[in-house]
């Protein structure tokens, strides 16, 4: 059963079209790579898949909800807080919050937005923090983390939501590079794990290690797509082979 | 005349003239080495001896009054705005002639005409100046000119007060620096409310918040008798006007004694009074007057009044803290409006904030307090609160405003991507950010709302710079009251100061 369906998704920033026309299906437990150059639509695609960005065109289904062209909001802050609710995302630059502590940035939605008491979240909090290695900094501020233990944080946040799917924004790319591994093994963890995601990177080696299936992104259009064997083994596209430096 | 106006700055040049009584000139002779050289220079001891030849030199009698002060005194003449009218211009006049140059009238507020006169800002002072004990410790007056009384007046349905006496546990207003201010003060148990304006006591009476004003009788028969709703329960005390002189100018004070006999022996007095409607049996009683001598009171010492300046810091504070905590909660919704409100309003917010910051506050608290009456009569200490936090509302909501738009956007996208609603990201995510933010310019505003809290005092509130003010006229010296006033708001200040430093340093490192 698919958690994401996309169909005909058209995006515009200005006068630009950005996306033009997504097709896009993920099933249930599938992990999704989404690669591509610098300025394809990665991202958009993403951020559309919970509406931080607005589509003009096009429909989304996406954890049994959906989501049309010219939402609001404010008119439809139901219906959209239904969808985020359900997915998880992670952003490119973290957005910890800075004035709470790493458990209080994990806490914080499930008790506000689930309404579970302080003991039931706290637990929850302590578990991910464990779970994504970082069960002695539950009281640091995210100031004083690194930023690959800062990202770990927000991967916690995102999971104390129990969402069916989580979006990763390019987890990886702000991170110093030795740094880098141990954001991907706690995602390849969660794939593991059976996790439905969506992940935009840039990291192929990582892609094709932990991903179902690859998307190649171009100009705002999907140029291929197929296993990670397939796309990044043998790729067809002439764009996937430059990207892929071949 | 209508309501007065003054700017801030012009009250905060006359909160510390730096004026010091001939009595203490000898105790503060070091100080006065150091701060009034160039003044002393100016205002002329050299000059004094001749003063009368400085005169006629010049041309001119500058008399000091204030036209504020209104009708039948000194005022902008209604038919030509500007020229004067009033008698005592008349009387000026007269006495310019007799000394054989022109007067010359010189615009001062009518509480600082003693310490102006003594600055050397001009020759006399002629405006309803009571000759009291006190004045006449600091300055020589001529024969007087003018007898007065005082009249009790309350609102006409009250039956029940004859004098003072029945006033025990009331509130009594009156001008700041009066006579009757000395009588209301005498009157065991009365609460003495003070003002700046003629007509603000009146009103205020009819609107209920005050038992009954004790004034002058010309200012009773002008201002508060042609109020159908008031009434004069009698007469309290009396008193006469003078005009005060440099004391170390006698031979200024005999030539204007002189002239000032001449116009009353040739009935030139009389016929200026009946000309105003003010001759009466009392007046003629003068004609045989002549120059009250003068006596010495001792004056207490500043440090007795530690007690009542304590008190007025106390009411600094409580007024200030009860307007900033308005101001915040006040800013706080201002700012939300402006960035979050839909168009009509963020448009409303916008046009509060300009409002309140683009006009004066001493206008706002004017029309709070006086303006809004006929249909919210607010008392004095409630008005102080809300004009001021109004006032400081707009102010906070610009800081939180910047402290909002310093909070970056992947904050409440984060905030959003989790589920929380906007108003729930914002409370608890984006504000308390933006709040960090603000709060050293919070601290920095607070400083600034003590020391504005002095502006409260045209509305009858007496903080400290008032008490300061009452206290410069009751120990006849500005410098020692002026210290101890200036001690007391640093001594709110500067800990408030070092705090903003902290927090600014604290927070120095933006939050990533």
């Amino acid at each position: 059963m698919n958690v994401v369906t996309t169909r005909g998704l058209h995006t515009r920033r200005g006068a630009t079209e950005v996306l033009r026309g997504i097709d896009l299906e993920v099933r249930g437990g599938e992990v999704v790579a989404v690669v591509g150059p610098s300025g394809s639509g990665k991202t958009t695609l993403l951020r559309a898949l919970n509406y931080l960005t607005p589509f003009t065109a096009g429909e989304v289904e996406i954890a049994g909800h959906a989501l049309r062209p010219g939402m609001s909001e404010r008119a439809d802050a139901e219906a959209l807080r239904a969808v985020r609710t359900r997915v998880g995302m992670v952003f490119q630059s973290f957005n910890l919050f800075p004035h709470l502590t790493a458990l209080q940035n994990v806490t914080e939605a499930p008790r506000r937005v689930l309404g579970l008491d302080a003991a039931a979240a706290e637990a929850r909090g302590r578990a991910l923090l464990a779970r994504v290695g970082l069960a002695e900094h539950a009281g640091a501020y995210p100031q004083t983390l690194s930023g690959g233990q800062q990202q770990r944080v927000a991967i916690a946040r995102a999971l104390a939501m129990e969402p069916v799917v989580m979006l990763f924004d390019e987890p990886t790319s702000a991170l110093d590079p030795r740094l880098v591994g141990e954001v991907l093994a706690v995602v390849g963890d969660l794939a593991s794990a059976g996790q439905t995601m969506v992940i935009v990177t840039h990291e192929i080696a990582f892609a094709r290690r932990v991903a179902d299936r690859v998307i190649v992104l171009v100009g705002g259009r999907i140029v291929e797509s197929g296993t990670a064997a397939e796309v990044l083994e043998r790729p067809q596209a002439a764009e996937t082979r430059a990207l892929l430096g071949r | 005349m209508g309501v007065r106006m003054r700017r801030p700055i012009a009250r905060a040049e006359k909160s510390c003239p730096p004026a010091v009584p001939p009595l203490k000139r000898a105790a503060l002779g070091w100080l006065r080495g150091i701060v009034l050289v160039a003044m002393m220079a100016a205002a002329g001891r050299a000059a004094a001896d001749d003063a009368l030849a400085r005169l006629h030199a010049r041309g001119t009698l500058r008399w000091g009054g204030d036209m504020q002060g209104g009708e039948p005194y000194v005022f902008q003449d209604p038919r030509d705005r500007r020229r004067l009218a009033g008698f005592e211009v008349e009387i000026a006049d007269a006495l310019a002639r007799r000394l054989e140059v022109r007067a010359e009238f010189a615009q001062n507020d009518w509480q600082t005409l003693i310490p102006s006169l003594e600055r050397g800002d001009f020759d006399v002072a002629l405006n309803g100046i009571e000759v009291t004990p006190a004045r006449r410790a600091r300055v020589a007056f001529t024969r007087p000119y003018f007898a007065f009384t005082e009249t009790l007046v309350v609102r006409r349905e009250d039956g029940s007060v004859h004098g003072l006496g029945d006033l025990r546990g009331e509130r009594v207003g009156t001008l700041e620096g009066s006579l009757a201010l000395d009588l209301v003060r005498a009157a065991p148990g009365v609460e003495a409310v003070l003002y700046e304006g003629v007509e603000e006591p009146y009103l205020d009476l009819e609107r209920g918040r005050l038992r009954a004003v004790l004034l002058d009788n010309i200012i009773a028969g002008r201002y508060a008798l042609p109020r159908a709703t008031l009434r004069a329960v009698g007469t309290v005390g009396e008193g006469v006007y003078a005009i005060a002189v440099r004391p170390d100018e006698p031979e200024l004070l005999r030539a204007v004694d002189g002239a000032l006999a001449a116009v009353m022996g040739d009935g030139e007095l009389r016929r200026i009074l009946e000309r105003w409607h003010l001759w009466d049996a009392r007046q003629a009683t003068l004609a045989g007057a002549a120059a009250p001598s003068a006596e010495a009171a001792a004056a207490a010492g500043t440090l007795a009044y530690l007690p009542l300046f304590l008190r007025g810091a106390g009411f600094t504070v409580v007024i200030s803290v009860l307007a900033m905590a308005l101001a915040i909660a006040g800013g706080l919704v201002l700012s939300v409006a402006r960035r979050y409100g839909g168009p009509v309003v963020a448009a409303a917010a916008g046009v509060y904030v300009e409002l309140f910051r683009g006009t004066p506050v001493l206008l706002q608290l004017y029309v709070l307090y006086y303006g809004l009456a006929p249909v919210l009569t607010l008392d004095a200490f409630t008005a102080a609160v809300v004009g001021l936090g109004l006032n400081y509302a707009a102010y906070e909501s610009e800081l939180y405003r910047a402290g909002l738009e310093a909070v970056p956007l992947g904050q409440s996208e984060a905030a959003l991507a989790l589920g929380m609603s906007r108003w729930l990201a914002l409370r608890r995510i984006v504000l308390p950010q933006a709040l960090r933010v603000a709060l050293p310019g919070m601290a920095n505003d607070f400083i600034a709302l003590l020391k504005d809290s002095s502006l409260v005092s045209v509305i009858t509130v007496v903080e400290l710079t008032k008490q300061m003010t009452i206290t410069a006229v009751d120990v006849r010296g500005w410098l020692g009251p002026g210290i101890l006033c200036a001690a007391l708001y640093l001594a709110m200040s500067y800990p408030l100061a070092r705090l903003a430093r902290r927090l600014e340093r604290r927070l120095a490192p933006a939050p990533a």
